[in-house]
């Protein structure tokens, strides 16, 4: 590979001749927590958490697949609640405490979570999987107890193409059981 | 952009006067807003953070909730499920739960067109208000017509009259997650006499939220015998798109508050169907679930990596330093370039390369059959995703600017966007040999003098849609420029040896200086098979010298990508009075798109199904593949033979109809008998159970096992039965070779040059590899989908893998064996004979013992790397003699039953049951099996239901997935089931078929059939025959 690349426009007065440019976003700083590390950066008003995810930091576990909130790849949690992460700015979590699939063991039930999608091989591709469990893992971990139907209910922000859902309906209930039998004292 | 973050309400006030900034709560409609083309606001005034905006409090005016008010906490709030149960209801129909939990109710009201607002309407909704000028407040219909420039602080819902009943209903464009077509709320209470109040709206995505106050007064002064459909569709005001029509929005909105209220709504009466008599399931056959499979149940070695977000995906790798690549795409869907000018783009700062046609060094054209499709177009663009240049940057953002500098002068052509019209004498070519891409015929017999001797005919046109793969990895990946001054090419694909042929030929670079590595990949389905943003990317990263990556938006993707040809097929059938099929003729027309790719190879498919597997003597069969500029078309899931299955098992039950045949009887009069030439003549492979298909469908629970309705809907059952080739067929090469070895860390390696895209392919390796050296499936190491490591082993298509894997490791195995063998007997100082292969190493031979006396990982440690053991088979794929046109040799069966549920409100079909009954031999891994099935019967689902991809004058009208509906969680069958009938004939030499396409081809005739059952459809009469379904027709027909 050659080291020695450059950009084509070589000086600053080429440049401006050259082209008519949009005015420079306004940056600003935030603060917030990524799967327990505290981080900083800078961003712009437009910018998505999900762009500060996958290129920015470059945890690539969140997808992205529609960019407009209508397939869930890039469920995350932010103060512990499913989101989008196509939808939500990077400045809405400032201050704020983000998981993502690559920090998931800090929520309680992750492991049954895994191993309840896992032993059903729920997934196909798997690249809808994140999603599907972030979006499952953050409702088990507040409704531990809850009903078959609302355990469905939580994965309906989720599209997958590959497996017609009955697999991940069959392990995200093989997952709740196994979330209920571990809170159960 | 700007952006301003109060934490008071007069802050927030104060920077809206300030400026043009837009108030925002939750943010989530905005993405998709500015996507569809919203201009985007100069800045933002993110309400979040103030408090005031925040509460639920039962009061004396009755209920307030905060602006911010989360649209998830109305579903779960105690106190508006006690003073406002509509609200609550109609937020579970609100986006999906992660929406709901960041969308607010200030947000539904200030947006304008959220699917709350008819509940909000009825339930009298005041908005609290704050402007400059001091706080109001105003009912919402007005606050709604005025949209003053001030934030929304609260809502207030007045107190229900006591005995307050509602209804709630909203219409998408699938069952769950949809956005709304037009919802209907009402509030109305009663005294056991007579309606005292009645409030009742509509709304939701592109119709305007409205009271219909007429209505109202109508049902308080008159009852609600005084209002009809016609007067309710005549008081709503619904715009046509291009999804629905204004008139469906109407009549649905009438008859789901008609139906709401309590009026009867017309309801046809299903009909029946008689079932030949005592049927018991094929011997053998199973059904498929990790319960009933146990010992054979495995779990996917590729899934926990991808559950724990590892970066495998080729779209997630971010080698340092690359550059962010973009494809400018075609302005017109036919223009003439005539001019393009980059000098401006590569001013731009932080850009590292623009590449037209004037970089590609070898050939400007792709394609795996002709190569018709250019690289970067250079004279002409024959569809909108056409590239035409592409730029390589710092980041995206400069890359997306850099291709706005780019300027192209068109002279647009007139555009072809109708296959017919294209065969017409005055269509403009798009392609050097005209329009008309391939002809493929059959003429057997003499059709009309059958017809004219026939007791019963039928003849109907039969539509399918442009469907979209919808993987959930857009394409996309990485192309790293190497040492020697080749490439490294990680993108997703089907076939990498094939793809780094057509790079070469792009890139006039030998083949050994291009490695490709085509996966894992997140789905594929046909749409990965030929090649998709490699030559830009490639381009760009010799150009550059540097890594260039790109991943396709979903937007962009939507409108590039290849999708399904659309298919028109005039099909005229024919049966004598027992009921025997004498006469077929069939005209199909499939539209081809730009470019050839895989289309021509669709269309002999298809035409090779034209009959089905029924024997009819007299047959004339012509499929036509025209160019247009409606997109680009090729390979897909089923590749034909699921078009064509549609429209040939509607025919089959529509004579069975006509004679008064059940349609199991009517389909064993005429299957195929065993060992017989197929449709062309040609010789056909071993295992057919077409019969023990029709035993399992006449033995299945589905047509006598009733399933809970919702009220409003009425139930029906069909049939479709299956007969899918394997294979590539016989003119197109379709062999390649397979490897295994010992690996310096003891893991039996089995190297194949396929693709894992979901389908499996793994465990099925794993499962073949390890059963045909009798060691365990974790001994072995699956390597693939790359051309560094794996030998060519074909593409990952037609259904040709499991194949190529059984094969291939039953080819391989045996070399193998003896290698390690020979090489531990030495090791050890043992006769060769006293030793085998058990699971984890080398055993003893003639006992009972699975315990190795020497591990793998011992005897690759005590072996010199040049002397681990290799075996390398060529295989090829079984075909048969024929050649004057493609046919498959193998094909499997298989049999779909649907039970559906037709809402006579809103014309929508909902799919309660399906049972997919499966003969493709013995199943390599049961998980994966299962999975593919089902994962089939989704897509075709959708293709029966809601895909496609709408175009208009050769633009693609469809954006994105809210407007591409493939199925949602709440669209899958409440039940589903998948059988495996696995036996093969005595002597069958060609062991596991591939099942990846068997599951969509009864999918949709089956939902057809079952749909013109429930709606009670006579013989002779319409059939449901254009796909996707319209629930528009639907509704005509279920309420007529």
């Amino acid at each position: 590979m050659a080291d020695n690349a450059a950009p084509l426009a070589r000086n600053r007065a080429e440049l401006e001749r050259a082209l008519v440019s949009r005015p420079p976003s306004v940056i600003y700083p935030i603060a917030f927590k990524l799967n327990g590390q505290p981080q900083a950066m800078t961003v712009t008003a437009e910018m998505r958490l999900v762009e500060v995810l996958r290129d920015h930091l470059e945890t690539t576990g969140t997808k992205i697949g529609c960019s407009i909130g209508r397939c869930g790849a890039c469920t995350v949690l932010i103060d512990g609640v499913a989101s989008n992460a196509c939808l939500a700015f990077a400045w809405q979590v400032a201050d704020r405490e983000v998981i993502t699939i690559e920090g998931l063991d800090v929520m309680p039930f992750a492991a049954d979570v895994r191993d309840g999608l896992l032993e059903e091989s729920a997934f196909q591709c798997g690249y809808c999987a994140p999603g599907f469990v972030m979006a499952l893992t953050g409702f088990l971990s507040r409704h531990p107890d809850a009903t078959d139907e609302d355990v469905i209910a939580c994965l309906e922000g989720n599209i997958c193409r590959c497996t017609g859902y009955a697999s991940i309906v069959r392990g995200a209930l093989n997952a709740a059981t196994r979330v209920r039998e571990a809170s159960t004292p | 952009m700007d952006l301003v973050r109060p934490t008071h309400l007069g802050e927030a006030i104060s920077a809206l006067a300030a400026g043009n900034g837009l108030p925002i709560a939750g943010g989530t409609a905005l993405q998709l807003t500015w996507e569809a083309g919203e201009e985007k606001p100069d800045g933002l005034v993110d309400l979040s953070r103030i408090d005031d905006l925040r509460g639920v409090e039962e009061g004396p005016d009755g209920l307030r909730l905060g602006a911010l008010t989360p649209i998830s906490a109305l579903i779960d709030d105690e106190i508006v499920a006690r003073n406002a149960p509509l609200l609550a209801t109609a937020a579970r129909d609100v986006g999906g739960p992660s929406v709901r939990s960041m969308g607010t109710l200030g947000g539904q009201i200030g947006w304008g067109v959220g699917c709350l607002l008819p509940a909000l309407l009825a339930l009298d909704a005041t908005v609290e208000w704050l402007c400059v000028e001091g706080k109001g407040m105003s009912p919402l219909e007005d606050y709604l017509a005025e949209t003053p420039g001030s934030i929304i602080t609260g809502i207030i819902l007045p107190e229900q009259p006591d005995g307050a009943q509602h209804v709630w209903r909203k219409v998408g464009l699938r069952a769950g997650f949809t956005p709304g077509v037009i919802a209907v709320a009402a509030l109305v209470s009663n005294d056991g006499q007579a309606i005292k109040t009645a409030k009742l709206a509509v709304g939701s995505g592109p119709t305007s939220p409205q009271r219909l106050k007429q209505i109202e007064q109508s049902l308080v002064q008159d009852g609600l015998g005084s209002v009809d459909e016609k007067t309710l569709r005549d008081a709503i005001d619904a715009p046509c798109d291009a999804l629905r029509s204004s008139s469906y929005r109407k009549h649905v909105a009438a008859r789901a508050l008609l139906h709401g209220l309590g009026a009867k709504i017309f309801k046809p009466t299903p009909g029946t169907v008689s079932m030949p008599p005592i049927a018991s399931s094929p011997q053998g056959e199973r059904i498929l679930s990790r319960h009933d499979c146990a010992d054979e149940w495995h779990e996917r070695t590729d899934l926990a990596g991808k559950l724990a977000g590892e970066p495998v995906f080729l779209t997630d790798l971010r080698p340092l330093g690359a550059l962010y690549g973009s494809i400018l795409r075609a302005e017109y869907p036919h223009a003439r370039i005539l001019s393009i000018d980059t000098s401006k783009a590569e001013a731009l700062e932080g850009v590292y390369a623009v590449v037209t046609h004037k970089d590609v060094s070898g050939l400007n054209a792709f394609g795996i059959v002709v190569q018709d499709q250019p690289a970067l177009c250079d004279t002409l663009v024959r569809y909108e995703g056409d590239p035409v240049a592409a730029v390589a940057a710092d980041t995206k953002a400069i890359a997306e600017e850099a291709l706005d500098l780019v300027e192209v002068v068109y002279e647009p052509l007139p555009v072809v966007d109708d296959p017919i019209k294209a065969l017409e004498s005055d269509a403009p070519h798009l392609h050097p040999g005209g329009n008309l891409r391939k002809t493929v015929t059959l003429e057997r017999g003499d059709v009309e003098a059958a017809f004219a001797a026939a007791a019963f005919v039928v003849e109907d046109t039969y539509s399918t849609p442009r469907q979209m793969h919808g993987f959930m990895e857009t394409e996309g990946g990485v192309v790293t420029p190497t040492e020697d001054g080749g490439l490294l090419v990680q993108c997703g694909g089907q076939h990498g040896g094939r793809d780094r042929e057509q790079l070469a030929r792009i890139l006039d670079l030998p083949e050994d200086k291009i490695e490709v590595v085509t996966s894992p990949i997140g789905g594929g389905f046909g749409g990965k098979d030929e090649l998709t943003v490699q030559p830009a990317l490639a381009l760009l990263a010799l150009k550059a010298k540097r890594a260039v990556r790109l991943h396709l938006s979903r937007r962009e993707s939507v409108r590039a990508g290849t999708k399904r040809n659309p298919f028109r097929i005039t099909m005229k059938t024919a049966c004598d009075a027992e009921g025997n099929l004498i006469a077929q003729k069939v005209d199909a027309v499939a539209d081809g798109g730009a470019h050839a790719s895989l289309s021509l190879g669709v269309i002999e498919t298809a035409m090779e199904h034209a009959c089905g597997p029924y024997v009819i003597p007299n047959a004339s069969t012509r499929g036509q593949l025209v160019a247009t500029n409606n997109g680009t078309c090729g390979a897909f899931r089923g590749f034909g033979c699921n078009e064509m299955t549609f429209a040939v098992e509607c025919q089959i039950e529509r004579l069975a109809a006509l004679i008064g045949l059940d349609p199991i009887t009517m389909r064993r009069n005429n299957i195929r008998e065993p060992g017989t030439p197929g449709t062309l003549g040609q010789k056909v492979g071993p295992t057919e159970r077409l019969s023990a298909m029709l035993d399992a469908v006449a033995a299945s629970r589905l047509w006598t096992e009733d399933m809970p309705l919702k009220p409003g809907e009425v139930s029906g059952v069909g049939m479709a039965l299956c007969y899918q080739g394997n294979g590539l067929g016989t003119l197109p090469p379709d062999e390649g070779d397979v490897e295994l070895a010992l690996a310096a860390d003891g893991a039996i390696e089995a190297r194949y040059g396929l693709d894992e895209m979901g389908q499996g392919m793994i465990p099925a390796v794993a499962s073949a590899v390890a059963d045909a050296l009798g060691i365990g499936r974790e001994d072995v190491r699956v390597v693939f989908g790359d051309t560094r490591n794996t030998p060519d082993s074909g593409s990952t298509t037609a259904s040709r893998g499991s194949y190529i894997v059984w094969k291939g490791a039953r080819a391989t195995a045996p070399g193998l064996r003896t290698y390690l063998v020979l090489a531990a007997s030495n090791l050890l100082d043992r006769n060769e004979e006293t030793l085998t292969l058990v699971p984890g190493g080398i055993g003893e031979a003639g006992t009972n013992s699975q315990d190795p006396i020497l591990t793998f990982a011992d005897l690759a440690t005590r072996l010199p790397l040049d002397a681990l053991p290799t075996e390398r088979q060529h295989v090829a794929f079984p075909k048969s003699d024929y050649t004057q046109g493609n046919a498959r040799f193998l094909f499997i069966s298989g049999a779909t039953l649907a039970r559906v549920a037709v809402d006579c409100v809103t014309g929508m079909v909902r799919v309660l049951d399906l049972a997919q009954h499966t003969a493709s031999g013995p199943v390599l891994d049961a998980a994966s099996y299962l999975g593919q099935v089902e994962g089939a019967a989704s897509q075709g689902l959708g293709f029966a239901l809601t895909e496609h991809i709408a175009m208009d004058r050769g633009r693609t009208v469809t954006g994105n997935l809210d407007t591409y509906v493939m199925p949602s969680l709440r669209d899958r069958p409440e039940r589903m089931e998948t059988f495996a009938l696995e036996g093969l004939d005595a002597g069958d030499p060609f062991g596991p078929r591939g099942v990846g396409e068997l599951g969509i081809a009864g999918v949709a005739p089956a939902i057809a059939n079952a749909v013109a059952q429930a709606l009670g459809f006579k013989a002779g009469e319409v059939w449901p025959t254009t796909l996707p379904l319209s629930p528009e027709t639907v509704l005509n027909w279920s309420a007529r």
